[in-house]
């Protein structure tokens, strides 16, 4: 039994969708982030840094949400390709490619003043948002072809870490530097929008108060 | 055969050191970053980031250097658990962890223009780069003194190297603020640095990068038989 370490539309998420896709039994259990669980010792134990996510697994406890989403992956079958699979290469470069660069950019444009300081926030969200243009294009493109581990037609582990990272940039206000929709990057967007149909979705999306549409406009 | 692109002391090195350790052939496609090779059509073909390093195999051509790390190891079931071996769960969230923070954060400090905004806020910006760098390499060392299989003194691994190679460039980049880090304060990673750079696999890439001995504890600016560092 897995224990998921959550709270409501945080990193998280991507882990708790993929649970669900895969039909797992787990427990979901809430961080209390104003009580300050996240510097108790009880939570550092599960997580040195104090970040959500974390999961207890019968492998001991888990975090980096990429990290265990290969680890479920690899455990139960069928969201990415398997470690002796062909196509595992090119699932490998892009799983990386958008926890190593995607997803920090987007904690850069999330909260700048963290970067450089609350003078240079405006700044380090223009350039973040600026690069986070290009290296959505460049996901964009690697999903053109329909690639089984990031297409439109089945659920994958990428696709639904890709949904969580376009529900928060689509969460940027349109005056923001950072809004992005979904709707700019075609092939990403077709992904995004069959997973937002899918079973898996509305169960979390209604048990985190995520509106009807998490993915391709979100709330 | 693998076809390894790279630049001396460049990230590549962590996947050169992994391919000698495990004694697979290759060859190495250097590219000139003194003409931003890395920039061209060529290069964008093989890695539309245009980051290096780049791996071709016989069946697809990989980037993302954790990426390639694992992809190795599972392929060669060598230099980490593999998939369903004990340590696999903490093997891949420490690696995750070093791959999106600890050589995130060394990018953003070895490229500051890039990511600090305006030239005023670098220096505001380094310090919340090193102090992360610090905290990051805390963790590691904790890690790394409960000597855990796929990151140890006694034994060379896929986990190790990455880390080590990333200690060389944080006291050697950027090339205007060094100095800041001791190495000695983190006696589990010294420990590991030193053995690591001690092994047949770590003095070939030395002299093939031109990085001189003691490339991890002690590391000297590269003298590169052929291409450029920057
Ligand atoms: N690389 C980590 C990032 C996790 C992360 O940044 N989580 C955020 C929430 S989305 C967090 O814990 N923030 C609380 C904090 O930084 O104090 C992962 O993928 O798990
Ligand atoms: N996340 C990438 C980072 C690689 C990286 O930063 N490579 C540097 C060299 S060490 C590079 O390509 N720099 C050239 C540039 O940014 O144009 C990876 O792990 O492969």
């Amino acid at each position: 039994m897995y224990i998921l370490r959550f709270s409501p539309d945080s990193a998280s998420l991507i882990v708790r969708l993929v649970l669900e896709e895969l039909g797992l039994p787990y427990e979901a259990r809430p961080i209390n982030r104003d009580a300050g669980e996240l510097s108790s010792p009880q939570y550092r134990a599960l997580h040195p840094l104090g970040k959500i996510p974390a999961m207890e697994t019968p492998h001991g406890p888990m975090f980096e949400s990429a990290a265990i989403l290969l680890y479920l992956s690899d455990r139960h079958p069928g969201l990415a390709p398997a470690p002796d699979a062909l196509d595992r290469a090119a699932f490998l470069k892009w799983f990386f490619f958008t926890s190593t660069n995607i997803h920090p950019t987007l904690m850069e444009i999330y909260y700048p003043e963290r970067v450089a300081g609350e003078a240079a926030a405006e700044a380090v969200a223009v350039h973040a948002a600026a690069r986070m243009k290009v290296l959505l294009a460049a996901l964009d493109t690697a999903a053109e072809p329909n690639p089984a581990w990031l297409s439109a037609y089945k659920p994958s582990l990428l696709g639904y870490y890709v949904a969580v990272l376009m529900r928060w940039l689509g969460q940027n206000k349109p005056s923001s530097v950072a809004y992005i929709r979904s709707t700019d990057y075609p092939a990403l967007h077709k992904v995004v929008a069959m997973l937002e149909a899918r079973a898996a979705t509305r169960t979390v999306a209604e048990a985190e108060g995520l509106g009807a549409q998490p993915f391709t406009d979100p709330i | 055969m693998y076809i390894l692109h790279y630049a001396p002391d460049n990230a590549s090195q962590i996947i050169r050191l992994m391919l000698e350790e495990m004694g697979l052939p290759y060859r190495t496609a250097l590219l000139d970053r003194s003409t931003r090779a890395q920039d061209s059509a060529q290069y964008r073909a093989v890695n539309p980031t245009g980051l290096i390093p780049a791996l071709q195999t016989p069946d697809a051509t990989l980037f993302e250097t954790g990426a390639i790390l694992l992809w190795l190891c599972d392929s060669h079931v060598s230099m980490a658990p593999a998939p369903g071996a004990p340590g696999r769960a903490d093997f891949l969230k420490w690696l995750f962890f070093t791959a999106n923070t600890l050589h995130a954060d060394s990018r953003l400090l070895f490229y500051p223009e890039q990511y600090a905004g305006s030239p005023e806020a670098i220096p505001a910006f380094r310090s919340a780069c090193e102090a992360r760098i610090h905290r990051d390499l805390g963790l590691l060392e904790a890690l790394a003194a409960s000597a855990p299989d796929y990151l140890n003194a006694q034994s060379p691994s896929a986990l190790g190297y990455y880390i080590c190679c990333l200690i060389r460039w944080i006291n050697l980049y950027p090339t205007d603020r060094t100095g800041w880090l001791h190495l000695a304060n983190f006696p589990a990673l010294y420990a590991l640095a030193l053995a690591l750079q001690e092994r047949p696999a770590a003095l070939r890439v030395s002299t093939a990068e031109g990085l001189g001995s003691t490339i991890f504890t002690a590391p000297h600016y590269a003298d590169p038989p052929e291409g450029s560092v920057i």
